[in-house]
């Protein structure tokens, strides 16, 4: 047999099976347990916790817009931005925080439209209280 | 890499699966598992129990993954690479016979040593007989029509890995069918 032959002989062994019994009660079963289940509620925990952190932010964000000092405005743009100000150092962590927090479940589901508000507005957050540092000088 | 055919239907009741309709994923096991079964059960060695723990496996892991899959190819085709990855990560995990780096040129080419005719079955107890790696290589090379580039992508091995198995396999498999290597 030359290598033709040999290779649609093979070939012949690629051919659809039956099990020798039917399988689906065994993965109907199994599909309650299933991670997707767990990272369902995982990207529900995830979601809880991105929530609450950006409501921390919030808090501390509107704390920090009381005691900074309204004046002239500035935008910067880093990530790892500091403030001067050590009054707004605690709502810029805690927004950087949430910020990363959002990506990341961006990262595992960019189609979904609420948490893509929920970064927008942590960025606003950061870029008011950017401002308002600089307005503290 | 071969297309298996698809169900025109499948998109509808993909999405349906997807969104958590179980009899709409009952209906694409019940399109699909003789397929999904044929292929694990050739790399599985004709081992049935085996076969049918990774179909079981490999409609799960699908349940989980089907808010991935986006449709670029067809359900069909991405439950067969599921499975076949699936029954591969059991190879892999065993890390079994691993073969050196064979260059090109010193293969012989398989055309000089011929092989005899064999029966389905008896071609199908010799390829079982093969060890796990060659046999996953010589599958999907030779039964599958898997190129060398994505077996080595699969199974985690150089091209020059994947051709010095294969050359193993057929020797192997040679011998095992009464032929002189």
């Amino acid at each position: 047999m030359n290598e033709f032959e040999y290779l649609r002989q093979m070939r012949s062994l690629r051919r659809p099976v039956s099990p020798s019994r039917d399988l689906w009660a065994a993965i109907d079963g199994r599909l309650d347990e299933t991670p997707a289940t767990r990272s369902r509620h995982l990207w529900t925990r995830r979601l809880a916790v991105a929530a609450a952190i950006f409501g921390v932010a919030i808090f501390s964000g509107s704390i920090a817009l009381r005691l900074a000092a309204p004046e002239s405005s500035n935008v910067a743009s880093s990530t790892h931005w500091k403030p001067d100000d050590p009054r707004l150092t605690g709502a810029a962590v805690e927004l950087a925080t949430a910020h990363s927090e959002l990506t990341q479940a961006m990262h595992d589901s960019p189609d979904s439209p609420a948490l893509r508000r929920i970064l927008d507005r942590t960025q606003r957050q950061q870029e008011r209280l950017r401002q308002l540092d600089r307005q503290a000088g | 890499m071969p297309e298996l055919a698809a169900e025109p239907s499948d998109a509808a009741i993909v999405r349906a699966a997807a969104a958590g309709d179980r009899r709409a994923f009952e209906k694409l096991y019940r399109l699909h598992v003789d397929k999904v079964h044929g292929a694990v059960l050739r790399l599985a060695g004709f081992d049935h129990a085996r076969a049918e723990d990774f179909v079981q496996e490999s409609f799960v892991r699908a349940w989980q993954k089907l808010d991935t899959f986006r449709h670029d190819s067809s359900f069909g085709t991405w439950i067969y690479r599921l499975a076949v990855n699936t029954a591969l990560m059991a190879i892999r995990a065993r890390n079994a016979d691993p073969v050196s780096i064979v260059d090109d040129e010193h293969l012989p080419d398989p055309a000089d040593n011929p092989f005899c005719p064999a029966e389905r079955d008896e071609l199908e107890r010799a390829i079982a007989a093969l060890p796990p790696r060659a046999r996953a290589v010589l599958v999907l090379h030779d039964v599958e029509g898997w190129k060398h580039e994505e077996i080595g992508n699969e199974l985690g091995m150089a091209v020059g890995s994947s051709k010095a198995q294969l050359h193993r396999a057929r020797s192997l498999l040679k011998r095992a069918l009464g032929d002189t290597p």
